[in-house]
């Protein structure tokens, strides 16, 4: 054995991204995913690598024309031998299609099969349509992510999709062990709208238990009073540092770093409680002090002192200049069929004994339609060929 | 019906950078066992607090977090410290831990309790030259990649509402014990699951790394423009909207021009939709002109009756009064017998049809202390 779900299929109708993230850790965790496309999906250019390859990485794509009734037997056939059907249209899509969960059980009583919505599979609701930003708007993240005061600004991207997606994957892995605890599939209602409610934390049992509303705090601390907290400006175009300092100590080797001025000996500031008391006017000297400092540098030095502290790193920071990311190889460099390597995401924990890993690049749109209609379903090479001209399959 | 993880012990040693990992596995079922000092855990003492007073047992940021969690105390430090908690170790299927690299000898309780699933939540991963160093949620989402692309152009960099680097890093530590489980049943062993949050926010990220690695792109923030160009606040008569330009367009053009407000937009040009990516900012202002004559709920019902996914931009609290997660049961009415009364916690992040979502009252410090004896 090598990885956890090794031996286990998922045939995967998702799309965009909530439902891709969900099947790309199953497919790091072992899993053969066989992703089931239509012709002239959306895609993020570059199939192979990048954004779209990072989604896909390790999929087998099959281009069916769900249109067309033969093409959905095909998908009824592969259902029949998948541990795990997933999907995440809007609510009535799947049965429209005649693949819900009643007809996929008909055909495998212990499948196990995933509805990702946007609301839920019940409830009055169920059938609006969303995206990862109206899910976003609609459980406070758009408008507290703010400065204080301000009007909103929200995530720049849909944290939700990402949310939902790895969400999904637990929720797999969990229907997984319990089938097998009692030999039963069943059917798993991920609602997006909830995983990503789930996740809002603690001031929704504030307003549930104290009432009152909710205010954008900015860069705040939402993990106990810090001061100084937040974001300052460094030397460059648009280079910032995070810095938390949370207790005097930490106040103390902050101040070391700073150097002999005098307003990290002010009185105000002495105590936590000061310093989020006047947290604006120490703010206020933090920046003028990062201001002309290297973001890099100044990171490395408060590091070292012993204050927690971090650039806020652009993509290339992140991809191409982060040292410690490059040692744990979260990015890796796959090869593809065509000789190119492309760059791709890994999964971001390590398992001692069976690791998971990036199990190939994104496929190319039908890449794996003749191995799949081959080697699963064993049609021969004419069933295939007459498929392709009548434009089931491609 | 009970939970799926039914009959799994976990021992719970996280701080609040991991808390959500045993809640996430109490929720699915799990006898998860918050090992907390003899003075209650450093959570709580986390605002806020229940009416606002501070008091280790009315923290609100503690009770989200340690809802359905059973809770002992344990002095690790004591002499007897560290063989309390191996003994209870060698009874647990999993252990959360969030210590700094090297202060748990997770290798001598592992080699005590093979079956042992550790998971271990670290600032930067076990490994590498950055592993000694901390962070908070907010240097992680700064590290991660997460604050850059989050904000106005013209303003900071803005960190997420909720402690999302250590909601990310929790989820995958939950995601990496439950594939242990399951690797257990075939191999026999336990193993570690090391998970960092800096590469856990970097893997909650969208279109970041991806436009790098396959462009050289970097996004910068843009305000309420999606980096798709396709959604952007607006502003209607008594509050936000988010706009959309990926639904039923037609649908959409139809309505703007049944208000007389269609110009703008009747365009066949628009019926592309990287023309209305490209033309983002031109098409969201004419949205919002046609928006302003609208309250938020008229808009959004109109925009669902055609299904264009439009939504509501509202604070958190709304949640609480939102028809489809009553109708959902997504709240949890949750006894707290020294408050004389209930209180809604949020509930299931997904609903397993034929297993129990478990959500329950947090416990007071040393609740369980008679009932585990490490």
């Amino acid at each position: 054995m090598t990885r956890p779900l090794d031996g286990i299929r998922v045939l995967d109708f998702t799309w965009v991204v909530a439902g891709p993230v969900t099947t790309r850790i199953l497919a790091d965790l072992g899993a053969e995913v066989i992703k089931i496309e239509r012709p002239g999906t959306l895609d993020f250019g570059d199939r192979r690598g990048g954004l779209s390859g990072t989604l896909m990485r390790g999929k087998k794509s099959v281009m069916l024309d769900l249109n067309r009734p033969r093409a959905i037997e095909i998908a009824r056939r592969l259902a029949a031998v998948s541990d795990v059907v997933i999907d995440n249209f809007s609510a009535r899509v799947m049965t429209n299609l005649g693949l819900d969960y009643d007809a996929l059980r008909a055909l495998r009583p212990d499948v196990i099969v995933v509805r990702m919505t946007g609301f839920g599979l019940t409830g009055p609701d169920r059938d609006h349509v969303s995206y990862g930003p109206t899910l976003q708007a609609l459980t406070g993240y758009t408008l507290l992510m703010a400065e204080p005061g301000g009007p909103p600004a929200g995530f720049g991207y849909s944290y939700s999709d990402l949310a939902g997606g790895n969400l999904g994957a637990l929720a797999v892995l969990t229907a997984l062990w319990h089938r097998r605890r009692t030999g039963r599939g069943q059917l798993v209602d991920l609602a997006q709208s909830e995983a990503v409610a789930s996740l809002v934390g603690p001031v929704v049992l504030e307003r549930a238990a104290n009432g009152g509303t909710s205010a954008s705090a900015g860069n705040a601390s939402q993990e106990g009073p810090a001061a100084p907290h937040g974001v300052y400006p460094c030397a460059g175009a648009d280079r910032w540092i995070a810095i938390t300092v949370f207790t005097d100590e930490e106040w103390r080797r902050f101040g070391r770093c700073v150097g002999s001025v005098a307003w990290t000996a002010d009185a105000r500031f002495a105590t936590r409680e000061g310093r989020v008391r006047h947290a604006a006017a120490l703010d206020a000297l933090v920046a003028e002090w990062t201001r002309t400092r290297v973001a890099e540098e100044l990171m490395g030095e408060l590091q070292r002192a012993g204050v927690t502290a971090g650039r806020v790193a652009d993509a290339e920071d992140l991809c191409a200049r982060d040292p410690q990311l490059a040692a744990r190889g979260h990015f890796v460099d796959v090869p593809t069929r065509e000789g190119r390597t492309v760059r791709i995401d890994g999964p971001p924990f390590v398992l001692s004994e069976t690791p998971a890993r990036v199990s190939g690049p994104g496929p190319l749109l039908g890449e794996h339609t003749d191995e799949v209609l081959a080697t699963i379903l064993g049609l021969d090479e004419r069933e295939i060929a007459a498929l392709r001209a009548e434009r089931v399959v491609g | 019906m009970s939970g799926a993880l039914a009959g799994i012990r976990v021992l719970d040693l996280a701080d609040q950078t991991g808390a959500l990992a045993g809640k996430l596995l109490a929720g699915l079922g799990a006898d998860v066992v918050l090992v907390e000092p003899p003075g209650g855990s450093p959570l709580r003492a986390i605002p806020p607090f229940w009416h606002g007073a501070p008091d280790p047992e009315r923290s609100l940021f503690f009770w989200f977090y340690a809802a359905g969690k059973r809770g002992i105390t344990l002095e690790r430090d004591a002499p007897d410290g560290a063989q309390r908690l191996a003994r209870l170790a060698e009874h647990a299927d999993v252990l959360i831990e969030t210590d700094a690299p090297g202060r748990l000898d997770v290798d001598a309780l592992r080699a005590a309790n093979p079956r042992l699933v550790v998971a271990s939540i670290t600032p930067f991963g076990r490994s590498g030259p950055y592993r000694d160093w901390k962070a908070s949620d907010t240097v992680a989402q700064a590290m991660g990649g997460m604050l850059y692309v989050n904000g106005h152009p013209d303003g900071p960099p803005l960190r997420s509402l909720g402690l999302q680097a250590y909601h990310q890093a929790s989820i995958f530590a939950a995601i990496g014990i439950v594939s242990a489980l399951i690797a257990r049943d075939t191999t026999g062993r336990g193993q570690l699951v090391d998970v960092s949050l800096q590469a856990a926010v970097a893997a909650a990220l969208e279109h970041v790394p991806g436009f790098w690695h396959q462009a050289g792109l970097v996004h910068a923030r843009q305000g309420t423009l999606h980096w798709t160009r396709y959604f952007r606040v607006g502003r209607c008569r008594d509050g936000w909207v988010m706009h959309c330009t990926v639904g039923d367009w037609t649908a959409l053009v139809e309505w703007m021009k049944a208000d007389g407000m269609g110009a703008a937009v009747d365009d066949r040009r628009f019926e592309d939709l990287t023309t209305r990516r490209d033309e983002a900012e031109r098409l969201f202002d004419a949205l919002d002109a046609w928006a302003a004559r609208y309250t938020v709920a008229e808009l959004v019902e109109g925009a669902q009756l055609r299904r264009i996914p439009y939504a509501a931009v509202r604070a958190p609290e709304a949640l609480l009064r939102d028809p489809q997660l009553a109708a959902r049961g997504f709240f949890v009415p949750i006894e707290h017998p020294d408050l004389g009364g209930e209180i809604p916690y949020p509930g299931a992040p997904f609903l397993l049809a034929d297993a129990l979502w478990r959500v329950a009252r947090p416990p007071r410090i040393g609740e369980h202390d008679a009932e585990l004896v490490g």
